[in-house]
C-alpha cells in the first residue's frame, strides 16, 4: 500500500497552510526523515520530513498553494509498488476539526499500532509531561522524536538542556508557577485590556492612563517574565502568543466583549490574539506593533536587558524615545528599580534570543493583519528607532495609521496626550459602529 | 546449605516430605496421587514412604475431594491438594471461593483454613483447551486466597513451603512444562517469600514482568536484545496475590518502559492488574511509552501443536515487541 503524504498540522490554531517548496520532484526516490516539503502558517515556516521511504507519486498540490490542513498531498510508493491510479485518500480529516494524520509505523506490532487519534491535545509521553512541567518548558513548543511525533522525556531534556546553556554574562534563572499577572482598574463601559511592550511592564501605561481619565474598565496584562507576572521558559512567539491567549481568555472571561491595546511586542501579540479571539474584540488599537517586518533595533533591546544599573540603562531607554531629555536619569533609576532582579533579566534575555535572534524579528504578523476584520487603528512615533515605521503600511484598506509626530518607539509615554485623543475616538467609533 | 541441581517436580515433592517428616498435621491429598504417582509424577513414590494415611487418592470429584480438604484444614490439618489439572478448580470453585477464603473472615477470626492447592497449569503440552488454561488470575480476584506461580525449582520448594507455614489458603500454580526443568535448589528446609517478587535480571531499557514459564522467555529474549545493546530488566512476579507493588514499581522508574509477559488469556488478566497499578502510581510519571501486555490469545488453548504454540506468548514475540518499545516504535 503507498502511504499517504500529507499536511501536517503543526501549530495549535491552524487550519491551513502553504505549501512554500517540494524537496522531492515527483517519481523521485525520499528517505523516511528527509525533508519532504516546507510549509508556511501564520506564525512558521517549517520543514516536513517524509513519514516513509519511497518514490513520490500522485503529487496534487505544487509551491504556492494553501492547503487544508489533513488534506493528502501526495503517495509515497515502495520500491518495485506497482504505480496505478491515485489512491482514495484512507479517512479524510474532518473539515471542522482536522489533525495531523501520519502513516502509522509499519514495524509496530499490529495490536499495539493504536490509530491515530483526532485531537488537539499534545501528544507526549507521562515522563515528558513530568519533565517540562518541573523544567518550566511548554510542551507545545517542542517537537516529538517519538512515534507519531510524541513528545519524549528526552526531548525535553534535550530542549532543556539548550535553554540552560549559560549566555554570556547571563545569569541563571529558574520559571516560576503562576498564571499571568493581571491588573484591573474599574469603571463603565466596554473595558480595554491592555499588553505592555517588551522590558516594559503594566506600569508603563500610567501616563496614558492619565491622559484618557477615569471612564472605561482597564485590564493590564503583564508579560511572562515582565512586571508582576511569573518567569517562564519561552520557545517561541506562539509559544508567547498562546500564554498571552489564555492570560486574555482569563481575564475577560466576565465580559461580552472588549477594546484590546498593544504596544510593540504586545501589540503583535494583541494582533495574535485578535486574529482567534475576533468576535470578543470591539476594536484593537496598536502602538508600534512588533511582528510587521524583520527589522528591529536589537541593540538597544540588549542594550536594555544587559544594564545593571540606570548609568548604562539610561543612554538605551533615550533611544526609545525622540527627544531624549524625556528620559531623565530619575527615570532611569526607576526603572531600574523594576529591573534590579537579575533573573528577571535573565529570563528577559532568553526570551529576546527566542523572539529576536540574529536581530531579526522571527515571527510574522502581516498574515494575521491582513485578515483582520477587527475595527483596527495603527499608532506610531515618526521617529521610532527600534522599529521602523514603515511596517505600518503592511496594513490593510480599513486600518488606520497615525503618525504621532514628536514621538519615538514609546508615543503613549512621550505624547500621552495626543496618543490618548486617538485611541478615544478610535474606541468611541468602534463602539457606535458595532452598536 | 548445600545446593544442587534437581528438577523442579523434584524439588516440590522434597518440600512435601520435608512438611511431612517435620510436622505430623501435613497431609497430602488428591487424584492418583497415591499408587500412580500423580497425573505429572510429582507425588511419585511418596506413598510408598508415608503410606496411604498421609498420602491419600481421592475420589474423581474435585468438588469433593477440595471439600474434604478445606473441612480438614479447619480441624488442624494442613492438607496439600493437588488437581490433576488446574482447569479442574474449576469443578471445586465453591470449596476454594466460598468456604476457603472466606471462612476466616466469617468466623470472625476464630477458625482458618490452612490449605494448599497444587494447580498443574498452562499449555504447551498437546493437552488441548480443558487442560491448557492458566487460570491464576481467576484466583488473584479473591480476596482471602494467596496466589503464587513458582519459575525456578528452588522457588517451587521455597513457595511452598512458605505455602504450608502460611495460615491460610494458598494456590500454587506450577507450570507443567516446567516440571523437568533443572535448577539449583538448596538441601533442607527454607521458605520463599510470598508476595515477593525478584528481579531475575538487572537491566536499564525496559522491564519485562513476567511468570513461570514466560519468565523464561522473557530472559532469554532479554539475552538475545542484549546483543544489540537492548539491556532489559526482567523481573519474575513469584506472587500473583498479594503482589509486590514495591519491586515493579521502582524498576519501572528506572527504565521508564513497562511490558507484562503472561500466559492467562490478555484481557482482565494479570497484565491488566499491573498496567493499571502502574499507572495509578508515581511510575506513571516515569513512562517514556505505552505500557504493553503480552497474553494468551483471546481464544481456547488449540490442540494442533502449531495453533497451541501460537497462542501463548513466544520468545521471538518478547523479543520483538521489547525491541519495538525500547526503540520508540510504539
Amino acid at each position: 500500500m503507498p502511504v499517504e503524504v500529507i499536511l501536517p498540522k503543526v501549530d495549535m490554531d491552524m487550519s491551513h497552510g502553504t505549501l512554500s517548496a517540494w524537496h522531492v520532484a515527483e517519481g523521485e526516490l525520499v528517505r523516511q526523515g528527509a525533508a519532504l516539503f516546507d510549509i508556511e502558517t501564520d506564525k512558521a515556516a517549517m520543514e516536513v520530513e517524509s513519514p516513509a521511504t519511497g518514490y513520490l507519486h500522485h503529487v496534487t498540490a505544487k509551491e504556492g498553494d494553501r492547503i487544508a490542513v489533513g488534506a493528502v498531498i501526495g503517495w509515497l510508493y515502495a520500491e518495485g509498488e506497482e504505480v496505478g491510479p491515485a489512491p482514495a485518500a484512507a479517512a479524510p480529516a474532518p473539515a471542522e476539526e482536522p489533525a495531523a494524520k501520519p502513516a502509522e509505523t509499519v514495524s509496530a506490532p499490529a495490536e499495539i499500532a493504536a490509530p491515530v487519534a483526532q485531537t488537539d491535545k499534545i501528544r507526549a509521553t507521562p515522563a515528558a509531561r513530568k519533565a517540562a512541567r518541573e523544567g518550566g518548558i511548554a510542551l507545545a513548543s517542542l517537537t516529538g522524536s517519538g512515534p507519531r511525533g510524541r513528545i519524549q522525556g528526552s526531548d525535553v531534556a534535550q530542549a532543556l538542556a539548550v535553554y540552560r546553556q549559560p549566555a554570556a554574562s547571563v545569569a541563571e534563572w529558574s520559571p516560576q508557577p503562576g498564571p499571568l499577572a493581571v491588573s484591573t482598574r474599574g469603571g463603565e463601559g466596554v473595558p480595554l485590556v491592555m499588553i505592555h511592550g517588551f522590558t516594559a511592564d503594566s506600569q508603563s501605561w500610567m501616563p496614558l492612563e492619565k491622559a484618557m481619565g477615569r471612564a472605561r474598565p482597564l485590564i493590564r496584562i503583564d508579560l511572562p517574565g515582565h512586571g508582576k507576572s511569573p518567569r517562564r521558559r519561552i520557545a517561541s512567539f506562539a509559544d508567547l502568543a498562546r500564554m498571552l491567549v489564555e492570560a486574555f481568555d482569563d481575564a475577560t472571561r466576565a465580559h461580552d466583549q472588549v477594546h484590546l491595546l498593544g504596544h510593540s511586542l504586545g501589540g503583535a501579540l494583541a494582533l495574535a490574539i485578535a486574529d482567534i479571539r475576533a468576535r470578543k474584540l470591539t476594536s484593537l488599537s496598536l502602538i508600534a506593533p512588533a511582528g510587521l517586518g524583520p527589522e528591529v533595533d536589537a541593540e538597544a533591546l540588549t542594550g536594555i536587558i544587559r544594564a545593571s544599573r540606570a548609568e548604562s540603562l539610561a543612554p538605551w531607554l533615550r533611544r526609545l524615545t525622540a527627544s531624549p531629555d524625556t528620559i531623565t536619569d530619575d527615570y532611569a533609576r526607576a526603572a531600574m528599580a523594576t529591573r534590579r532582579d537579575p533573573e528577571l533579566r535573565a529570563a528577559q534575555a532568553d526570551m529576546a534570543q527566542s523572539l529576536f535572534a540574529d536581530s531579526t524579528q522571527c515571527f510574522d504578523l502581516r498574515p494575521a493583519l491582513a485578515r483582520l476584520e477587527t475595527p483596527a487603528a495603527i499608532l506610531w512615533g515618526r521617529e521610532d528607532r527600534i522599529l521602523p515605521a514603515r511596517h505600518a503600511l503592511a496594513a490593510g484598506s480599513e486600518c488606520a495609521i497615525h503618525r504621532v509626530e514628536g514621538a519615538g518607539h514609546i508615543p503613549q509615554y512621550e505624547c500621552p496626550e495626543p496618543v490618548a485623543r486617538i485611541l478615544a475616538r478610535h474606541l468611541a467609533g468602534a463602539e457606535a459602529t458595532a452598536g | 546449605m548445600t545446593t544442587r541441581e534437581i528438577s523442579y517436580s523434584e524439588a516440590i515433592r522434597e518440600a512435601m516430605a520435608i512438611a511431612l517428616d517435620s510436622d505430623p498435621a501435613v497431609i497430602l491429598m488428591g487424584e492418583d496421587i497415591g499408587t500412580y504417582g500423580g497425573a505429572f509424577q510429582v507425588t511419585l513414590d511418596l506413598i510408598d514412604r508415608y503410606g496411604p494415611e498421609r498420602v491419600m487418592d481421592t475420589p474423581i470429584s474435585e468438588l469433593g475431594g477440595a471439600g474434604v480438604a478445606v473441612g480438614a484444614a479447619l480441624t488442624g490439618l494442613k492438607p496439600i491438594f493437588e488437581f490433576q489439572f488446574s482447569d479442574f478448580a474449576a469443578l471445586a470453585m465453591e470449596q476454594i471461593v466460598n468456604q476457603a477464603a472466606k471462612l476466616r473472615y466469617m468466623l470472625g477470626g476464630e477458625a482458618s483454613v490452612p490449605v494448599v492447592f497444587r494447580m498443574p497449569a498452562g499449555s504447551g503440552t498437546g493437552a488441548a483447551a480443558q487442560h491448557s488454561q492458566s487460570l491464576e488470575a481467576w484466583f488473584g480476584h479473591v480476596p482471602g486466597l494467596k496466589v503464587v506461580q513458582p519459575s525456578t525449582p528452588e522457588d517451587a520448594k521455597g513457595l511452598l513451603l512458605a505455602a504450608l507455614a502460611d495460615p491460610d489458603p494458598v494456590l500454587i500454580f506450577e507450570h507443567k512444562l516446567l516440571y523437568k526443568m533443572k535448577g539449583p535448589v538448596p538441601e533442607g528446609a527454607y521458605t520463599t517469600p510470598i508476595g515477593k517478587a525478584r528481579i531475575a535480571r538487572a537491566g536499564r531499557d525496559v522491564t519485562i514482568v513476567a511468570g513461570a514459564i514466560m519468565l523464561h522467555r522473557a530472559l532469554e529474549a532479554a539475552e538475545k536484545l542484549a546483543a544489540e545493546g537492548i539491556d532489559a530488566e526482567v523481573i519474575d512476579l513469584r506472587s500473583i496475590r498479594p503482589i509486590d507493588h514495591e519491586t515493579i514499581l521502582a524498576s519501572v522508574r528506572r527504565t521508564g518502559r513497562l511490558m507484562v509477559v503472561y500466559e492467562g488469556v490478555k484481557s482482565y488478566g494479570v497484565g491488566a492488574e499491573i498496567s493499571a497499578m502502574v499507572a495509578e502510581s508515581d511510575a506513571f510519571d516515569y513512562l517514556e511509552a505505552p505500557i504493553l501486555r503480552l497474553g494468551g490469545a483471546e481464544a481456547p488453548i488449540p490442540y494442533n501443536p502449531d495453533l497451541e504454540r501460537v497462542a501463548v506468548p513466544q520468545t521471538d514475540g518478547i523479543e520483538a515487541a521489547a525491541r519495538s518499545l525500547v526503540r520508540g516504535e510504539v
